[in-house]
């Protein structure tokens, strides 16, 4: 895809990143669930992700190799990113004009709460299968 | 309800509630999918949210009638609530326990991408009707 403007609520975080692919992925894990109030809903911006100024923009360490980005103004979430910032997942809904988009895959779909489903077909993921991933796929351990 | 407990991801901001219903409503408007990551998931308070300590709550105002808190060290998104104080709608996430919520309501439908649809059967509401409802109670409020 092309490069893309967004920003948060208040537009103190603005920035431009690349989307890989139109795949939007949803997270429920427990703790996007708490920090973004419901599924995640974020697309993979690779190392793209640039802001014009990051003086508002906080990031709280979740994990040891992962931080999850804020705006300190407004509270809009912004990102989940590896820290060594190799891997973005943007929060789609910042990008002003994010186009045609679809809701390819789901994960950690063994946290999420009955009370909720979507009705679209997805590729599903648990917590364990995401890890897997990533451990097949990195530098050792993610 | 009984009171509830919860919190924020790093804790450091904690609280009480009682869910006026243990029904849970879903915001699409474009300002909860900025703020929220996507979908804000809420459950109505009423006047009952105790905060334990204040010190990290960031509020943010988006309009003229309401505000947006969430936490300043880990960024969660715990509140919407009237800035006069007579309602708060509560991220249902931020409870420790959330398991018996029912999924009963969309609000801003209108303004829901068409990336996703819940397969949940909820009532709809668009965003000018949600408004024409919230304006008339304001003003029977007012009267009273």
């Amino acid at each position: 895809m092309s490069e893309k403007i967004g920003q948060c609520l208040c537009g103190a975080v603005k920035f431009k990143a690349t989307p890989k692919n139109a795949e939007v992925g949803v997270c429920h894990c427990s703790i996007c669930r708490r920090q973004s109030a419901g599924p995640f809903f974020a697309i993979d911006c690779g190392d793209s992700l640039v802001f014009e100024d990051a003086t508002h923009v906080g990031a709280f360490a979740s994990s040891d190799w992962a931080e999850r980005g804020f705006c300190t103004r407004c509270g809009s979430t912004l990102f989940w990113r590896l820290k060594d910032k190799s891997i973005n997942i943007v929060a789609v809904d910042l990008f002003d004009e994010p186009g045609d988009m679809v809701l390819d895959h789901e994960v950690f779909i063994d946290e999420k709460p009955g009370y909720y489903s979507f009705a679209e077909k997805t590729k599903q993921m648990t917590g364990q299968e995401v890890f897997e991933m990533f451990a097949d796929g990195g530098e050792g351990q993610a | 309800m009984g009171a509830m407990s919860g919190q924020c991801l790093c804790g450091a901001v904690k609280f009480k509630a009682t869910p006026k219903e243990s029904e849970m409503g879903v915001c699409h408007c474009a300002m909860c999918q900025r703020w929220a990551g996507g979908v804000f998931m809420a459950v109505s308070c009423g006047v009952s949210v105790e905060i334990e300590d204040e010190t990290q709550l960031g509020v943010y105002q988006s309009s003229d009638w309401g505000e947006r808190c969430f936490c300043k060290v880990c960024g969660s998104t715990l509140f919407w609530r009237m800035r006069d104080g007579t309602n708060t709608a509560v991220s249902a996430a931020a409870f420790e326990d959330s398991a018996n919520f029912a999924f009963t309501s969309e609000i801003f439908i209108d303004e829901k991408p068409s990336t996703y649809e819940f397969a949940n059967v909820t009532k709809q509401q668009a965003g000018p009707e949600v408004i024409a409802a919230f304006t008339a109670q304001l003003e029977k409020g007012a009267e009273a």
